[in-house]
Order: C-alpha cells, then sequence, then structure tokens
C-alpha cells in the first residue's frame, strides 16, 4: 500500500481562486529514500514556490507529475512506499 | 514559503538539490561554525535574495547576520571589505553583476589591491556573490556574465558553479579562503521555479560540509577527438552539444569552475590528446575568457594545437528582443557547429 | 488655482497609462500559466509596471515641452505617456519587434524617443548623471529647456543620485530631480534602509530646495512642479521634488509581494489619484458621461497601439550585430563566419 502526495494538502489559503500549478523541481528521483516531513519536491502556484512535505518515510516509488509538468489542484503528485 | 535553511532539502543521502539551495546549505553551515561570517545585500532578508539565493537563512540566522541594505553598492560593498579587514568573513551580494559598475572602485581598488599594496600586511577574507547571465530577454543592463571583467582585474579569485554539488564545495571554499572570491552564480542554473533550468545543475548533494579547492577544473565528459572548455550555463550547452555529435565526433568537455586561480594543465592536457580547441563563453568573446584560454594552450602546447574556434558574445551588448538575443548568445547547436568545423 | 483644461490633459495621461499597465499586465501573462516562465510569452524579460505612480507623471510633465529632456528609470511606461513619447512604438519595442522605439533591442527599461527627448536606464538612480548633462548642454547653449530625472525612494541612497545633486546644484543648472516614493524598494521598506524620513530634506545638504508632496494628488504635484520647472526655466537653479505614490502591481510581475503587509497593498488600492483627479473634474462640471469619454478613448488609444505592436515583425537576428557604433563598423568580432 503506497502514500499518497496530495497537492490539495499543501495548497495555500490565499491561492483557493488557483486551480493549477506546476512542479519546479523534485528532490528525490524514483526509487530515493524519503523521510516524514522533508520536501520531496517543490510546486510554483502563480509563482509562489512551495516546498511539498513527505507524507510518510520510506521509498519515493512514482513521480506521477514530472518537473515542469502542469497539474490540478488534488491531483496526487507521486506515491511513496512506507517503510 | 521554503523550508528554513536547516532543513534546504530532502535528508539523507538520496538528495537532489537545486543550485540556490546548495549555495544557501553551505552559507548557513559556515554561519553556524561562525559568527564571523554574516551576509548583505539588497532583498536577502524577507525575499531570500531576487534569485534565491538567500532563501530560508533570514529564518535560522535573524536580521542582525542577513542584512537588508540600501541600494548603496558603494557603501555595502566596501564595508564587507573594511569588516574583512578586521577579521571577519563578510559576503556581500551584487543582485546582479551588471550592477557592479556603481561600486568598482570598492571591487577592484579595494577588495582586490589591499592584500597586495600592504605588501601582505592585511589581507580581504570576503565573498563577492553576483548573479550573472542572460537566456531570458533581460536586455543589455541586467544578462551579461563579465566572467572576463572580474578575473582580468589582479587580486581576487573567480569562481563560477554549474552544479549544485560545486556550488556547496566552491561556497564553502571561497568563505574559508583567506583572499577575496567572487562567486558568480547564473540565474539559468539556479533552479528558481520561474525561471526552469536546463537537465544537469540539480544534482546529489552530500550533507555534511566538503570543499572543492579554487583553482581545479571538473572533466565532465571524455573524449579523444576536440577538447571543449566552457564554464557556468554553458557547460550544460556544450555537454549537449556532445551528446548530439557522439558516434561521430568524441568530445572532451571541461567545466573550468574556477577561473582564477586558473587550471592551465587540466585544459592543456586535454588539448595535448585531442588538438583541437573550442572555447565556449557566454561573456564577450574580445579580450575575455576564450582569448585567455587559447592563449595559455598556445604558450604551452603549440605543437599539438591543431586547430582553434572561439564561441562567444560577439562584442555587442546583449540585444532585448528573442531572436536578437538568442543570435548572440551561444546555443549548443552554435557548439555543434563550432565543433564540426575543426574535427 | 489649476484650471478645467490642465486638470482633464493630466486624467487623460492618467487614465491612458494606467489602462495600459493593466493591459499590458494582460499581455505579459500570455503563455505564462499556469507556469511563470520569465523567459516565455509575448513580452518576456522583467516587466516593472507602474499603476499607483501616474500623479507623478502627469503632474511634472504637464510643464514639460518636446525639447525638455526626461530620464526615467526602469519602471518608465508612465512617464513616457505624460511626456508624449510614441505609444505604438513604445509598445512594439515592449514586445520586441523590429518596428520599435530601439528595433527591440532595448526592451521595456530601455526606451529612447529623441523626438520628444526620453531616454531610460534600467540601473537604479543613474538615469541622474544624464538629465544633469542635458540641463548643462541647455545652460551652456543658453535655451531655455530643463531636464528632469525620475528616481525611486529606493535610489537616494545611491552614490550617482547624490553626486548629480551637487553638480546640478553647484552650477544652478536648470533640472528637477522628481522621486517617486511608493514606500518599497522591491521587498525592502524606507525605514529598513534609512534614517531619513523625508527624502526632501536631502535637498538641504545641497543648498537647493527640497519640496514633498505627500499624497499622490495630481494637482498638487502640478503646482509644485510648476515652481520647480519654473524655477529651472528661469535660470535659478535645480529642486528636488520628493512624490508619494503608491505600488499597485508589485515590484515586478511575478512578484507574489510575500513580504508586504496587506493592508498595505490594500491602502495602495484604496488611495487612488486617479479617482481623487474626477472628482476635481466633477468639481469643474465635468460629467461622468465626459468621465467616461475620456476614458474610453484613452483605451481605444492603448488598444490600437497594442494591435499595431503585435502586427509588427520581429527584428532578424543578424541585426544585433548593428547599432553598436552610428558609423557602422562592426564590432569587434560580430557577424563573422
Amino acid at each position: 500500500m503506497t502514500v499518497a502526495i496530495d497537492s490539495a494538502a499543501v495548497w495555500p489559503e490565499d491561492a483557493e481562486d488557483v486551480d493549477e500549478a506546476v512542479v519546479a523541481n523534485w528532490f528525490v528521483r524514483e526509487g530515493g529514500d524519503v523521510d516524514a516531513g522533508e520536501a520531496v519536491c517543490e510546486i510554483q502556484i502563480e509563482k509562489v514556490s512551495i516546498d511539498v512535505p513527505a507524507p510518510a518515510t520510506g521509498t519515493l516509488v512514482e513521480r506521477t507529475v514530472a518537473e515542469n509538468e502542469e497539474f490540478r489542484r488534488g491531483d496526487v503528485l507521486g506515491r511513496i512506499d512506507p517503510d | 514559503m521554503s523550508k528554513p535553511a536547516s532543513d534546504p532539502g530532502t535528508g539523507g543521502a538520496d538528495r537532489e538539490l537545486t543550485m540556490s539551495r546548495a549555495m544557501v546549505d553551505a552559507v548557513a553551515a559556515e554561519m553556524r561554525a561562525s559568527d564571523d561570517v554574516f551576509y548583505m545585500g539588497e532583498d536577502v532578508q524577507d525575499y531570500g535574495g531576487i534569485f534565491d539565493s538567500t532563501e530560508g537563512l533570514l529564518e535560522e540566522f535573524g536580521r542582525d547576520r542577513i542584512m537588508d541594505v540600501p541600494i548603496s553598492e558603494t557603501a555595502y560593498v566596501g564595508a564587507a571589505v573594511g569588516a574583512a579587514q578586521a577579521g571577519m568573513r563578510p559576503i556581500a551580494e551584487i543582485m546582479f553583476a551588471d550592477f557592479v559598475g556603481v561600486c568598482l572602485d570598492q571591487v577592484y581598488n579595494q577588495m582586490a589591491k589591499n592584500t597586495y599594496m600592504s605588501g601582505g600586511a592585511v589581507n580581504v577574507p570576503m565573498v563577492l556573490t553576483t548573479a550573472v547571465g542572460g537566456t531570458y530577454n533581460d536586455a543589455a543592463q541586467h544578462s551579461q556574465t563579465l566572467y572576463g571583467l572580474f578575473a582580468h582585474l589582479p587580486g581576487m579569485k573567480v569562481v563560477v558553479p554549474s552544479t549544485a554539488y560545486d556550488a556547496k564545495g566552491l561556497m564553502h571554499a571561497a568563505i574559508r579562503d583567506d583572499d577575496p572570491v567572487v562567486y558568480m552564480f547564473h540565474k539559468r542554473l539556479m533552479g528558481i521555479g520561474w525561471m526552469p533550468a536546463p537537465e544537469g545543475p540539480k544534482t546529489p548533494v552530500p550533507e555534511e560540509d566538503y570543499t572543492i579547492p579554487l583553482g581545479e577544473a571538473d572533466m565532465k565528459r571524455e573524449g579523444s577527438d576536440v577538447t571543449v572548455v566552457t564554464l557556468g550555463l554553458h557547460v550544460h550547452r556544450a555537454l549537449e552539444a556532445a551528446e548530439e555529435l557522439a558516434g561521430d565526433v568524441d568530445v572532451e568537455v571541461i567545466d573550468l569552475r574556477t577561473l582564477v586561480p586558473f587550471d592551465t594543465e587540466t585544459v592543456v592536457d586535454s588539448v595535448e590528446k585531442t588538438g583541437r580547441l573550442v572555447v565556449v563563453d557566454e561573456d564577450y568573446q574580445s579580450f575575455g575568457v576564450t582569448g585567455e584560454v587559447t592563449a595559455r594552450v598556445a604558450e604551452r602546447a603549440l605543437g599539438s594545437l591543431e586547430a582553434v574556434e572561439r564561441v562567444a558574445l560577439p562584442d555587442v551588448p546583449v540585444p532585448y528582443s528573442r531572436p536578437l538575443e538568442n543570435e548572440v548568445n551561444p546555443g549548443a547547436d552554435d557548439i555543434v557547429a563550432a565543433i564540426e568545423s575543426i574535427k | 488655482m489649476v484650471g478645467a483644461n490642465t486638470i482633464q490633459s493630466m486624467y487623460e495621461d492618467m487614465v491612458t497609462a494606467r489602462y495600459y499597465e493593466e493591459r499590458l499586465q494582460e499581455v505579459y501573462l500570455e503563455g505564462k500559466q499556469p507556469a511563470f516562465d520569465i523567459s516565455a510569452g509575448t513580452i518576456p524579460g522583467e516587466l516593472h509596471l507602474a499603476a499607483g505612480h501616474e500623479a507623478a507623471a502627469a503632474g511634472v510633465c504637464a510643464h514639460l515641452r518636446d525639447e525638455d529632456t526626461v530620464t526615467a528609470p526602469h519602471r518608465p511606461h508612465h512617464v513616457a505617456i505624460a511626456k508624449g513619447v510614441d505609444l505604438p512604438r513604445m509598445t512594439a519595442e515592449i514586445l520586441g519587434r523590429e518596428t520599435g522605439l530601439c528595433k527591440g533591442k532595448g526592451g521595456h527599461m530601455h526606451l529612447f524617443d529623441p523626438d520628444v527627448n526620453f531616454a531610460c536606464s534600467g540601473i537604479i538612480a543613474q538615469g541622474c548623471p544624464p538629465a544633469v548633462g542635458a540641463a548643462m548642454a541647455a545652460q551652456k547653449r543658453n535655451e531655455d529647456s530643463v531636464a528632469v530625472a525620475y528616481l525611486g525612494e529606493g535610489a537616494v541612497d545611491q552614490g550617482a543620485f547624490l553626486e548629480s545633486l551637487n553638480l546640478a546644484a553647484l552650477h544652478d543648472l536648470p533640472v528637477v530631480f522628481v522621486v517617486e516614493d511608493n514606500d518599497w524598494a522591491i521587498s525592502m521598506p524606507v525605514e529598513r534602509v534609512t534614517d531619513v524620513e523625508n527624502t526632501a530634506e536631502r535637498a538641504d545638504g545641497f543648498d537647493m530646495p527640497g519640496v514633498r508632496v505627500d499624497h499622490d494628488d495630481a494637482v498638487a504635484v502640478y503646482e509644485a512642479a510648476r515652481d520647480a520647472v519654473g524655477r529651472a526655466r528661469d535660470g535659478n537653479g535645480p529642486t528636488l521634488l520628493d512624490v508619494q505614490v503608491h505600488r499597485r502591481m508589485g515590484h515586478f510581475m511575478g512578484d507574489a509581494e510575500g513580504y508586504r503587509p496587506d493592508e498595505d497593498q490594500e491602502r495602495a488600492q484604496r488611495l487612488d489619484a486617479i479617482e481623487r483627479l474626477a472628482d476635481d473634474l466633477r468639481e469643474h462640471g465635468v460629467d461622468d458621461a465626459e468621465l467616461n469619454e475620456i476614458r474610453e478613448t484613452a483605451e481605444e488609444r492603448v488598444e490600437d497601439a497594442i494591435e499595431w505592436a503585435r502586427d509588427q515583425p520581429e527584428p532578424a537576428p543578424e541585426d544585433a550585430y548593428e547599432n553598436v557604433f552610428v558609423d557602422g563598423t562592426a564590432a569587434a568580432s560580430g557577424g563573422e563566419d
């Protein structure tokens, strides 16, 4: 059972009227280890950058949204296989 | 919005950092290690640096050590010189390298010369950070690299990282160096969300401190046919060109990383092997880096040198309009053409 | 006393400038959403818009003639409009087109229109010395033209500004320094970068008049500028004018202003010099239908300029090698191969 990295969880209050964003940077490759709470990627919503923390400790098994790719609020950004 | 400097990326061995986060990682570590290190610049506090060069540092170190300054480069760059001579290790940032014009005296007549003029009685252990480069249509006053200007004027060391790994190691080395070091970071490589970086500058970066000695070039790709010597953004463009030619021409790519001191040996050894040299630079062509590299090779390995090409900004100010800037700023295609012309 | 015709003329400049910036904001964001890539879209590079600064432009430039020189900083559009810069060609320049004011070489921070003696510098405070030089030329030739240097309040801590004040005062040069004080140097509030609360007081140190207009009322600016420009034109030397304005659109497009208190931005939106001037016109008997007509005319002018600019061709790549020197000398390495 993998844990989804949910983009809606980090959506800032002052961007409630915005539904699209882009992944600016991934900090871990697929197959890499992550610790819960540490940034796995950085998303950009209307030029504001937001770090997305790992929801669990484990292995990043999938980046569902690629770097520089656009996504909509609520889209899953990636999946972590927890330890 | 970003994470504090104490945790600039993910933890663990698998983390990859953008160049800006790697820079900040090193600055933060040096600031933790010594109260003598502090950072001055415009918009380095709440903004975190226009190009993210100080992102998150204010939260950890406060306004006394991460200092916003008036738009008074002469005063604060000169103040860094004085604080350095008083034994501190200041870092002063000029927002764009283009802005050095307003404070050049403090840079080249004070910072760079005080050690020599004093016969070594004083030294100036400071770092001057500055953003360089074009490719985003910011026109003539905000797009220059000026690598050759800084490297030409004696008395300052000059580093130009092209990857996150190098950015961290060179920053540690720069802050610890007892001489003034100009640390020139290319905007396009920083990994800023609004200025997407090419593939390449984001790399794994160890959590622990490490230094990259000033004056050591990095062999990015080994090859036997043509040597490409370059720095900054154009390291990645040269690698792209080499990849495109793979199978046809075996291209060696050297990232200078440091202009002063200059790693002549690595460049000369390579040309002795390949016999062909292409020097690629985003700075103006004449009287600059491309001429200097070529001259060093000619002086030491003239017999091995069968052909030379220079690919650089053709001595015009950086024009604004997209087709004009694309024309003058060397692309991977220009590097490919230069390699093919002498292969 | 300022007459209705003058107020109406300033109002026209201000609504034109405001609408221009609003439309440029939209054009700039073409191709930049949802991912904001600064090098993408119809207008690449930085874009510094001047919504909230219009009174400082209209109130001063109302006193200027074509032969008077104006230098503007990185945020120049409103001043250019008030000075009478060719709007379609300025727009074409901002869009990087061949028929732009500078053939696409300058861009929005580097607009030059010699027909009305307008020039820019994108480097903070560096337009001040050339304005002093234009004034010097007028003085030496016994002409009664004047020069005006625009700069932001963040620029007054720069040597080029302070040195220019001294040189201008020393020779009683016909120059007016206009500081547009919008309280912010990108993310740095005034109080973080200087202990001098009132920029106009800096003039005291150079033995020249310094005048603060502490609300961005175009009529108040007009009256202060009448004295300053008149003094310059009459050969009595320079003046420093410090005008309070408001930054309504961030430092540059894409500036999320995370450092700025919400109430400060809300205040900038609330205190609108254009609305204030509309009230002045109503007091002079101009009715809402006439005000609407002025706005519609201005909007049409802006739309025409943008439409014309969009239709213009981009410069040919090889044009990059021209204009390094006036005599056509090729750049040292340019155009080879």
